[in-house]
């Protein structure tokens, strides 16, 4: 027993120093490698501003350090550019041992290197790196399709469009990225969308109905209207907000119509659209709504109200069944 | 004789196990904290933050502040969360009957305008006195309601919230710009799934805050304040990381927590009838969907900061633990069916049974083990040599574990530049275990007596406010 105690209390002292070696050790590696960082970064930080901004720089013999830390800092002002930057950016990575680096990892065993790979191939802004990120898109990890998605995004290939809007629907990679990667791919995923628009899948249709909103124009009006009155809910609610997102007066009475939609969220989606369309010949109904219908249609209608018809709502909200959404939007149009 | 005799043997027996079973459950923890913070820090290289702050499906965040009494620091923390770096979120102060100068500062710094506004009244509140909306930043609303204490305020709050997460945050607390982004990350990834997430909880006192943020870390001047940094290192980056791995988080901190508000309102908001009404909802949102077979994750995100204050007087850090641990056994009396119940999976037969041994009774042995174990060896019947290597294996399991937490801290996030504040951490979880350690068992001790005499008061807690930098006027909001 005795002889126990002696080993647990040499072990932890043992364990205590290691934890505090390692936390020596550590920090001075840390401030080191920090230093180092900096260091490298300020002496290839010109060349790459030179870079992206399309000066004409001769490179000097660069150590694999410093072009390891060139690529980081190109690939990291990339995240904010656009255009004939980017195009630079990705003339100078292609071919560069940079990014078959990236490639190869794309491909490697390890999830977080395939992942930061996936990343960092958007960054590179090489078009070329489409096809294995497209695969990528089908990884078995969450993250590496996340990073993948991104980049084709960043990249704005018109072939990611559909690939992309695919797994927005059936949720391989988060919303919200999947969304903006559709976005960044601008007016170049138009045309998937529109397909899509008429798919048998009322997912996709929904998703394409409302990132038209985002992307689409005038042409796209009777696209929608037709989808105001789907079948399924989900695409006429998307449909409802796509055309107030557009502005489209063309819109306007299917819109009206939507307010009479058995489904809460739909009408909501069609006041708040009213409201951006500026409709005014739907006031009375956005009013009727705004007293009767369930909390957040209701609010939405009323602050429909407000931005069509501000006149209308104050006195409408000084009637004494006004309800608690046409008080709250009168006041609030006061502020 | 023989009885009390026998009795103190098997308390100190007890007392022993308990605390051979406590460290092994703490270094296990440890080690699943290094594997998940790595990942966690890996994954840092392909964050797409940027183009979750992009995109407009992002789901927009209610954030909810009860402040009572809060007059020296409310209008810092409301400045840092309008300057949250978020796509969208409002946020929403509940005075909750202050008695002080809340409301009056508030009106003062942000023009605030009464509005008649809509409120949904899913949950019961005490009665809300008016509604207020800042002219100079219409993200900014104000609840004026009669004091009925922390959870109905933060249910008048949600009754409030246009938006479908809700983010509850203490008043006195400071959140870093991108706290929000990366609370929320969960919830992105996997929004069916991730009902709730907490971020980590460090201390402010001793750093310097400008503008509602903090821009310089360092350690507090006040001795029990730093070694509450080093309790709050462990309870964090060791313990939550731990549980959360599990999917057994007992406790979203209450100063810094993210729900689904469709899911708050389906188990009928924060109980008032406990002092701990974060751990008591976090429980009732594991039994709620446990109960219904529903698939669902509570997570813990190590890197979402916010910054808070901690009490720096014996007293008052006395009243803090003896309400903490009241709320925990509330908790656990309320929900005592989940213990050893394998219907609610590792909630059942891991996470409560371990609370309830561990950390609500855990003080019983510690308080009465280190008697019993010294009145042992008075009676000659335990060797001196023994006892001191029980001592010695005491202090230095405590050494490991604090710096097991600082080595993880200094590994992942770096918050503390200075090198001597990093010394001093150091010296401090030496120091932690001779008295520190056994002063908080014996207070959380203390709120057994509380328990028993049906305590419900939360007790006082005086601000002194942020260490701020004095010399220039606060931006238009």
């Amino acid at each position: 027993m005795l002889e126990l105690l002696g080993i647990s209390v040499l072990a932890l002292a043992a364990l205590s120093a290691v934890f505090l070696v390692a936390l020596v050790l550590k920090r001075s590696r840390l401030a080191r490698e920090e230093q180092r960082r900096e260091t490298l970064e300020e002496r290839v930080r010109p060349f790459a501003l030179a870079l992206v901004d399309g000066e004409a720089v001769e490179l000097p013999e660069l150590s694999t350090e410093e072009r390891a830390m060139l690529a980081e800092a190109i690939g990291r002002l990339s995240r904010n550019l656009t255009g004939d930057a980017r195009g630079r950016i990705g003339r100078y990575f292609a071919g560069t041992s940079a990014y078959a680096a990236e490639i190869a990892a794309l491909r490697g065993r390890r999830v977080w290197r395939r992942a930061t790979a996936a990343y960092r191939l958007g960054d590179m802004a090489c078009p070329e790196a489409v096809p294995e990120l497209l695969r990528a898109l089908e990884d078995r990890d969450a993250d590496v399709r996340a990073a993948a998605a991104r980049s084709l995004g960043r990249l704005g290939r018109p072939e990611a469009a559909e690939p992309l809007v695919r797994v927005l629907v059936d949720g391989t990679v988060p919303r919200a990225l999947a969304f903006r990667a559709v976005l960044d791919l601008g007016p170049a995923a138009l045309r998937a969308l529109r397909g899509l628009a008429r798919a048998d899948d009322p997912d996709e249709r929904a998703e394409a109905a409302e990132l038209l909103g985002w992307l689409g124009d005038a042409a796209d009006d009777a696209l929608l209207i037709e989808a105001v009155g789907d079948p399924s809910a989900e695409v006429r609610a998307k449909a409802a907000g796509a055309l107030g997102r557009l502005a489209s007066a063309d819109g306007a009475e299917a819109l009206t119509e939507a307010l009479g939609d058995r489904i809460y969220f739909v009408r909501l989606q069609a006041a708040r659209a009213l409201g951006q369309v500026g409709e005014r010949a739907a006031v009375p109904r956005l009013l009727r709504q705004a007293r009767e219908d369930r909390f957040e249609a209701a609010r939405a209608a009323a602050q429909a109200v407000a931005r069509v018809d501000p006149a209308a709502l104050l006195d409408a909200a000084a009637e004494p069944d006004a309800g608690p959404h046409l008080h709250e939007a009168a006041d609030l149009l006061r502020v | 004789m023989t009885v009390l005799y026998d009795l103190a043997v098997v308390i100190a027996a007890l007392s022993l196990a308990y605390f051979a079973a406590l460290n092994l459950v703490y270094l296990v923890f440890t080690a699943i904290a290094w594997r998940s913070l790595a990942r966690h820090l890996r994954a840092r290289g392909h964050a797409a933050d940027d183009e979750v702050f992009a995109s407009p499906v992002t789901p927009p965040v209610s954030v909810l502040v009860p402040a009572y009494d809060e007059e020296p620091t409310i209008v810092q923390s409301v400045h840092s969360l309008l300057a949250l770096r978020y796509p969208e979120h409002e946020v929403i102060v509940v005075n909750d009957g202050s008695r002080d100068g809340t409301l009056e500062r508030l009106q003062d710094a942000f023009d605030l305008v009464p509005v008649r506004k809509a409120l949904r009244v899913v949950i019961p509140t005490a009665a809300i006195r008016g509604v207020y909306v800042s002219r100079r930043n219409r993200r900014l609303w104000v609840v004026d309601k009669v004091n009925g204490g922390k959870a109905d305020a933060l249910n008048a709050g949600v009754n409030a919230s246009r938006y479908p997460y809700i983010l509850a945050i203490d008043a006195d607390a400071i959140l870093e710009e991108d706290s929000l982004l990366r609370v929320v990350r969960p919830i992105v990834a996997s929004p069916d799934l991730v009902v709730a997430t907490g971020g980590i909880v460090r201390i402010a006192n001793g750093c310097r805050i400008d503008h509602g943020r903090v821009v310089d870390v360092r350690l507090p001047t006040s001795r029990l304040a730093i070694l509450q940094v080093l309790e709050y290192f462990r309870a964090f980056l060791i313990g939550r990381v731990g549980w959360s791995h599990m999917n057994a988080l007992l406790i979203v901190s209450g100063a810094f927590g993210l729900f689904r508000r469709s899911l708050v309102e389906a188990v009928g908001g924060y109980s008032s009838e406990t002092v701990g009404e974060d751990i008591e909802l976090v429980v009732r949102l594991h039994r709620h969907l446990r109960e219904r077979d529903e698939a669902y994750r509570i997570e813990f995100v190590p890197d979402p900061v916010c910054w808070t204050e901690a009490p720096e007087s014996m007293g008052q850090l006395s009243r803090q633990r003896r309400r903490w641990h009241r709320g925990l056994g509330e908790t656990l009396w309320r929900h005592r069916r989940v213990a050893g119940n394998g219907r609610y999976g590792v909630l059942g037969l891991a996470a409560v049974p371990y609370f309830l041994i561990f950390e609500f009774f855990g003080p019983i042995f510690e308080v009465l083990g280190i008697p019993v174990v010294l009145g042992w060896w008075l009676l000659g019947d335990l060797s001196g040599v023994y006892l001191a290597g029980f001592l010695v294996i005491a202090l230095l399991v405590g050494v490991v574990l604090s710096l097991a937490a600082l080595t993880l801290e200094e590994h992942s996030f770096r918050r503390h530049r200075d090198g001597r504040d990093i010394a001093r951490l150091v010296r401090f979880s030496v120091l932690e275990n001779l008295g520190y350690r056994q002063l908080l068992s014996f207070w959380r001790f203390l709120a057994f007596y509380d328990l028993l005499r049906g305590r419900r008061a939360w007790g006082e807690m005086s601000r002194k406010g942020f260490r701020t930098v004095p010399e220039a006027p606060l931006p238009p909001a």
